[in-house]
């Protein structure tokens, strides 16, 4: 099998790797971003419950939520198909992560940020949306950068529960001719060349928003 | 079909009984990243053409899946003749995966060291081995203890990639149960309940060691 049949065999899978992606992507922002604010905001038993639900979702292992939701939905009533279970799954586990910078980022910020809008008469929400989240969320732009990679990286434990993505075709080709060698570095090379400039662009935003730090660094 | 406790109660013992290879492929495999990864950090401190060359390794390393790597290293040394078993090709796929994420959290914690301390040991004529050893090592690690341990968690959540490659650790051993009786929601779903009580007991002691080392002012 000639090196360009092997790349346009995982290139099939692209569309499914890409589309993963970006489903995973509508479940990991909004989640990332109510559960990061509500830990924020929240005291007490509220957020002892909003704690419980990110470390469910971030502290166990991806590979075995994604088995027991494709398994287990099912037993509920619940039946979804495997890409939404897959998006869900590695999307609210990203989210779980991402919540957590949200949270950081928000407890990072100066406590005159807060004060100085109360002093203005602004409401807790407007104080929220105008004043804490717009810096927090430029402040951690570089670690969602990375987070965004993690994800495209987990999105080949789909090919596990029966989606056509990159690496289940790799898997598919050298079933079908056994020659690992190019197939699987092909593979390798493929999730690099799409990770790769995500990770660049993370670090120029990284220089970029913070100059300064970086400053320090290099002296 | 319902989600049958009682039958999901009678594999706790068959898949708790795997803990401890999933506790030993976990160990090696923190061992072997921390091992590496210190190695790869000092290969790129040193400059030069190794030093570019380890750079770029790290950089493919972060931004390729470690379930890649896995079938990678699984497929393709057989191929060369290097026959290792599941068992120890998973352990140094592990291990081969966290070193790039561990020479990342090397270099941090050395950055963080003052020159001043490499110069008075030069100064005090303490050979370079020594240096790094005695006294950049040590300080390192104060430095990194709560990113290294964030990572030994990373690791023992990402055991369950062996069962891939058909090493019985706990998701393997719910595999088994699962394929013996048709019924897959039980064994996994209580899998991933003793993965996260495992992640959790290990992130809070990661926490206390912290505190003892860095004080109570400990972020």
């Amino acid at each position: 099998m000639s090196m360009l049949e092997i790349w346009l065999g995982i290139l099939q899978g692209f569309r499914v790797t890409a589309l993963v992606t970006l489903y995973g992507l509508v479940f990991a922002i909004p989640f990332g971003l109510i559960f990061g604010v509500a830990q924020y905001l929240t005291t007490g038993p509220a957020r002892f419950v909003v704690t419980s639900v990110i470390e469910f979702w971030r502290s166990s292992a991806v590979i075995i939520l994604l088995f027991v939701f494709y398994y287990a939905l099912p037993l509920a009533g619940l039946a979804l198909s495997a890409m939404t279970v897959s998006a869900m799954v590695l999307g609210l586990n990203i989210g779980g992560y991402a919540s957590q910078a949200v949270r950081a980022g928000l407890q990072a910020l100066d406590r005159g940020q807060k004060e100085a809008g109360h002093a203005l008469g602004l409401s807790r929400a407007t104080i929220l949306l105008r004043i804490e989240l717009p810096q927090a969320l430029v402040a951690m732009s570089p670690t969602f950068i990375n987070q965004l990679i993690q994800l495209v990286k987990a999105t080949s434990l789909v090919s596990l529960v029966t989606l056509t993505d990159m690496t289940f075709r790799a898997k598919e080709i050298s079933q079908i001719e056994y020659d690992p060698v190019p197939i699987y570095s092909s593979l390798l090379l493929a999730y690099f060349i799409v990770c790769y400039p995500v990770a660049l662009f993370g670090r120029w935003v990284e220089r970029r928003i913070n100059p300064a730090r970086e400053a320090r660094r290099a002296v | 079909m319902q989600f049958d406790v009682a039958f999901a109660l009678s594999t706790v013992p068959t898949i708790l009984g795997a803990i401890g290879m999933t506790l030993l492929v976990a160990a090696v495999s923190c061992v072997g990243a921390s091992a590496i990864g210190f190695g790869l950090e000092l290969i790129r401190r040193s400059g030069g053409l190794g030093g570019l060359f380890v750079r770029f390794l790290i950089d493919f390393i972060r931004a390729t899946p470690v379930l890649v790597w896995l079938y990678c290293l699984y497929f393709i040394l057989p191929f060369y003749g290097i026959r290792l078993g599941a068992l120890a090709t998973g352990m140094i796929g592990l291990s081969l995966y966290y070193s790039g994420y561990l020479a990342e959290v090397f270099k941090a914690g050395i950055d963080a060291i003052p020159n001043g301390q490499a110069e008075a040991a030069r100064a005090l004529g303490i050979g370079r081995m020594d240096i790094t050893i005695f006294v950049i090592a040590p300080q390192m690690l104060r430095n990194i203890a709560a990113p290294m341990g964030n990572y030994f968690v990373s690791i023992l959540k990402a055991t369950p990639y062996l069962a891939v490659l058909a090493v019985p650790e706990m998701l393997g051993r719910a595999f088994d149960i699962a394929s013996e009786t048709y019924r897959y929601a039980e064994p996994l779903t209580v899998a991933g309940l003793i993965f996260l009580g495992l992640a959790l007991l290990i992130s809070h002691a990661i926490k206390r060691l912290e505190i003892r080392l860095l004080g109570p002012t400990a972020r």
